[in-house]
């Protein structure tokens, strides 16, 4: 490990993988200019020189496009899409399988069913204003479920991946039944919540969303150490004093509030946790910090990038962000696989 | 704790605090908005949803942005040549807010029901009337009316409908005479499903207003529409009148087609006596406005001809 240093602060120490951070930081402008872009681009069209006197004062009309419009909901996909990712990350890493995703443990499926029954039967009474709450209640009461249902003295990755997938698959069926059976009017709200959208979105939305992912990143923090662990054979990991069963019941239920939390202000475009972990794993092979930030930026990116196609591409249609995810993520995701492949 | 712990706990903050200070930006960013001032009697609209956009042309306040409409996009025929000069915002679900941002409107009406999400986004753009719903017209008609200071107008256009009324309710009474009222079914036949829109919806509420009356099994129901799956469930809609939303697309026009042949629609009431009459499904069903009313009552009279020519 030629690239790495050790960082010490009096008794505190750290591997620092230099080179693998360098490439995060890279990484994290490529997303910067993402950002910029999402700012400077859009059906306004604005001058250079206008464009900065619109940043500096957020009251006049192009500030309005900007600081209201323009900002909140790029930030909010950017939450979202680093939210997936890392929950996507976790659970790869603890489910020892590349083809897990928030999607697997039935997090999105379950978000989605409480979602649209909200929509359907209460939103006409209550308002939407809760429905961010009933997709995250969702999310964490479906893992449950699948925990409860693969516990048997203790879980191991295989039981849960097939528990979580065969309540996917009940609870997909249920929201199928709900939209079928709810009135034509919620139905399309519902369609557009289920393909994931940024749109719309303010800051209050910005503000809880990440006051949530940075309650979530303070739990993770002292527990990282055993995500790069669990990988392991679970009788290695015991034989190097790793409490497995906690360990793994407490990342995946983290990595189920990651994905709930994102996909009750996102909608169900989990698709973003499933590709971003592996882009970063091909962008950084060492597992790490640095992977795990890397996973981070890339999930904010995707999110960002399909949220400013979606914006730009059919005017005057403002496309879900969703699509563009799939549309986007996917070409990426193979040309990645099959140049590694070569 | 160890300080190992401690110090893991400090890293972790970093992040933690840059995101913490996401909040209070938001914060900021939302204290900075001040309501926008509402004119007494604006002149650059912009309406969200279709029974908006129809009111407004009726008061005399042409919108400057309209939602695209569900059928014929991008707008309605019938309102088409009044529209000609308003500019496209998207989708009625999720309109384009740049665009809404570019207009400088003095107003723009949306509907609770629809644009809840994006009200407090609407109201920093602009002064904002949110309507609770977008299929009573009557009820469109009058609030915006009062936001657009058209009272008068709006007047006038109730009296005239009420007149129209009660012509045609009149007409009703002297056409079918004992057998008067009818009862009624407004039908959508789709590519799946067959859907009958009942009194509380925008097109019922007008028969109901002309004194058509609704079957037993569907009287005093809530909802605004039933949906049926199956030809088994035709029974529920047995009525003396079908007006049928015309079949808008080809699976819809043939699954029509295979209704027709079948028994059980044709041990129907209204199907045996020869009273299907299709009707403007813009009109009936998506406009939410009282043009459309107007292009309801229109549809009525020409029934009426029609019957009493082979009576």
């Amino acid at each position: 490990m030629g690239e790495a240093r050790v960082l010490r602060l009096g008794r505190f120490s750290r591997v620092v993988a230099w080179r693998a951070w360098c490439r995060v930081v890279a990484a994290l402008l490529v997303v910067l200019l993402i950002l910029l872009a999402s700012l400077a681009l859009g059906e306004a069209a604005l001058s250079a020189p206008q464009w900065l006197a619109a940043l500096r004062s957020p009251d006049s009309g192009a500030g309005l496009i900007l600081w209201q419009l323009r900002l909140p909901r790029t930030l909010l996909g950017a939450l979202v899409g680093a939210a997936l990712a890392l929950s996507g990350w976790l659970l790869q890493q603890v489910m020892r399988n590349p083809l897990a995703s928030p999607d697997t443990l039935g997090v999105t499926a379950g978000a989605a069913t409480l979602a649209v029954g909200y929509l359907a039967f209460l939103a006409a009474d209550v308002g939407t204003a809760w429905m961010p709450l009933a997709a995250a209640l969702g999310a964490l009461l479906a893992v449950l479920l699948v925990m409860l249902a693969a516990w048997r003295g203790g879980t191991t990755p295989l039981r849960l991946v097939l528990m979580g997938i065969g309540l996917s698959t009940l609870l997909s069926a249920v929201t199928t039944f709900v939209l079928v059976s709810s009135p034509l009017t919620t139905t399309l709200s519902a369609y557009v919540w289920l393909t994931g959208s940024v749109y719309g979105g303010n800051w209050s939305d910005v503000g809880w969303l990440a006051a949530c992912f940075g309650v979530a990143l303070v739990v993770l923090m002292p527990w990282v150490r055993l995500a790069l662990l669990a990988p392991l054979d679970d009788g290695l990991a015991v034989g190097i004093g790793v409490r497995v069963q906690w360990t793994r019941t407490l990342l995946i239920l983290l990595a189920a509030g990651l994905a709930g939390i994102a996909v009750a202000w996102g909608g169900a475009m989990a698709f973003v946790g499933l590709v971003a972990p592996h882009v970063a794993r091909r962008l950084l092979r060492q597992p790490g910090a640095a992977q795990i930030a890397m996973a981070v930026v890339v999930g904010a990116g995707m999110t960002m990038a399909a949220d400013l196609a979606g914006r730009l591409l059919f005017p005057p249609l403002d496309l879900p962000a969703g699509l563009f995810v799939a549309a986007i993520g996917t070409p990426f995701f193979l040309g990645l696989m099959m140049k590694q492949a070569r | 704790m160890k300080r190992r712990d401690f110090m893991a706990l400090a890293l972790g903050a970093m992040p933690t605090l840059a995101l913490g200070a996401m909040p209070t930006l938001a914060r900021a960013g939302m204290a900075r908005q001040e309501e926008p001032r509402r004119p007494r009697r604006p002149q650059r609209i912009v309406t969200l949803f279709q029974g908006a956009t129809d009111t407004a042309v009726a008061l005399g306040v042409v919108p400057v942005g309209v939602v695209l409409s569900w059928q014929d996009p991008p707008i309605y025929p019938y309102l088409r040549s009044a529209l000609a000069q308003a500019s496209l915002l998207g989708l009625e679900t999720q309109p384009n807010l740049e665009r809404i941002a570019l207009l400088e409107p003095d107003l723009i009406v949306a509907s609770r029901f629809r644009h809840q999400r994006i009200a407090p986004l609407l109201s920093a753009l602009a002064p904002l009337t949110l309507l609770e719903d977008i299929y009573h017209y009557r009820y469109t008609l009058e609030t915006m009316a009062q936001t657009l200071d058209r009272q008068a107008r709006a007047e006038s256009l109730q009296r005239v409908l009420a007149s129209r009324m009660a012509t045609l309710r009149a007409r009703l009474q002297q056409r079918f005479g004992a057998r008067w009222p009818l009862t009624v079914a407004l039908l959508d036949i789709r590519a799946g499903e067959i859907r009958s829109y009942l009194a509380p919806s925008f097109g019922g509420s007008v028969l109901t207003q002309l004194g058509f009356r609704w079957p037993r099994q569907v009287e005093g129901h809530a909802g605004v529409l039933l949906r049926l799956g199956g030809v088994e469930s035709l029974p529920a809609i047995d009525a003396d009148v079908f007006f049928l939303l015309q079949p808008r697309d080809r699976p819809a026009r043939e699954h029509y087609r295979r209704l027709r042949g079948h028994p059980l629609w044709q041990r129907l009431a209204a199907v045996r006596q020869g009273r299907v009459w299709q009707v403007d499904p813009v009109a009936w069903s998506l406009s939410g406005g009282i043009l459309g009313v107007f292009g309801m009552l229109d549809d009525l009279d020409a029934w009426l001809d029609t019957t009493e020519a082979s009576a």
